[in-house]
């Protein structure tokens, strides 16, 4: 088991990048969207994107994390 | 040998050594000792991004112009940005009280994470959990006194029994409510910083390095050394991208301290 440790711990990472990319591009998506739509909101709806990026983004960090302790 | 294991790799004769363990990316050694406590590079670039933060604002600010300097103009520009858009922007008219704080972390992180894409420092002191898991204890030590400061024992009752739920489903969302609260957001807070910096940061200099790698030994590869050529401008390409993420995980360590401590002052929403 110790020679396929490395790279189980790859897949596992490259898992837990799946579910934060579909979601990072719906956040993204939508809020070009919405800039599209109403260009006045723009500042508004660039602020909660980031906020959104950054919540989701931190599962896919936390399988980073998870692959350098595994 | 171009990759060298650690274990017969020797720094002055193989450009790169691969560390024996992982872990190895994570130590910093040892530059001096002062009574006992031991001085790493981390500490040194700590202090010194502390001491640019303070220059910086104290240049700046120093004595009030009527008409201020091209330098105190910017950072006008930064100290506003935070004040409108993170402080009162999120917080709401009594946000003006933790600008300050906002203001210092923001700095502190910024010039941190520049440290990564400074020439001959290349290390950005936020890639060590102890300082953005420091940072991120203190905003959750903020905003846990503040919701209590401000809202008695409701603040805590508001999250583990929420009224604004059916009261078949109020325990199961107290508890995951008390769980995002109190455990995962300080966690997601730090390993955020933290990951970005390390991701980045493994990634230059996988990249550079593979690049100077190739480079080096194009007398025994031949032709084929020109690989390095494009792992290098790739690596370039990423240093640019690291100053944008620079930038973007301090604006991010901010604004979610903002959003956490807002959460405490006005927890009905």
């Amino acid at each position: 088991m110790e020679d396929i440790s490395g790279a189980l711990a790859l897949i596992g990472y490259g898992l837990a990048a799946i579910g934060p990319g579909i979601g990072i591009g719906i956040v993204a998506g939508n809020a070009v969207q919405a800039m599209a739509r109403q260009p006045e909101a723009a500042g508004m709806v660039r602020t909660t994107m980031f906020l959104g990026i950054a919540f989701t983004e931190a599962l896919a960090l936390i399988g980073f994390v998870l692959f350098f302790i595994a | 040998m171009i990759w060298a294991a650690s274990a017969e790799c020797d720094p002055a004769h193989d450009i790169i050594c691969t560390p024996e363990f992982v872990n190895e990316l994570f130590e910093t050694h040892t530059i001096f000792s002062i009574g006992g406590f031991d001085v790493n590079r981390a500490m040194v670039l700590m202090f010194l991004a502390a001491f640019i933060a303070i220059g910086l604002l104290w240049f700046a600010f120093r004595k009030p112009r009527v008409v201020p300097t091209k330098f105190g103009a910017a950072m006008e520009a930064v100290v506003g940005f935070v004040r409108d858009e993170i402080a009162i922007g999120i917080i709401g008219p009594t946000g003006i009280k933790y600008f300050p704080y906002l203001l210092s972390i923001f700095l502190f992180i910024l010039i941190g994470n520049l440290f990564e894409v400074t020439p001959f420092i290349n290390f950005p002191i936020t890639s060590r959990m102890a300082i953005p898991l420091f940072l991120s204890l203190v905003t959750y030590l903020i905003f846990v006194v503040v919701g209590f400061a401000k809202n008695g024992l409701h603040y805590f009752t508001a999250i583990v029994w929420p009224k604004s739920v059916p009261v078949a489903l109020r325990p199961l969302v107290g508890v995951i409510e008390f769980v995002s609260t109190f455990l995962i957001r300080p966690l997601t807070l730090a390993v955020r910083l933290f990951a970005n910096l390390v991701a980045g940061h493994v990634m230059l200099t996988l990249l550079l390095a593979s690049g100077v790698v190739f480079i080096a030994h194009v007398g025994e590869i031949g032709a084929r050394a020109t690989i390095g050529l494009g792992w290098f401008a790739l690596g370039m390409a990423i240093f640019l991208f690291e100053i944008v993420v620079a930038l973007l995980q301090a604006y991010i360590f901010t604004l979610l301290s903002a959003v956490y401590i807002q959460t405490s002052v006005h927890p009905e929403h």
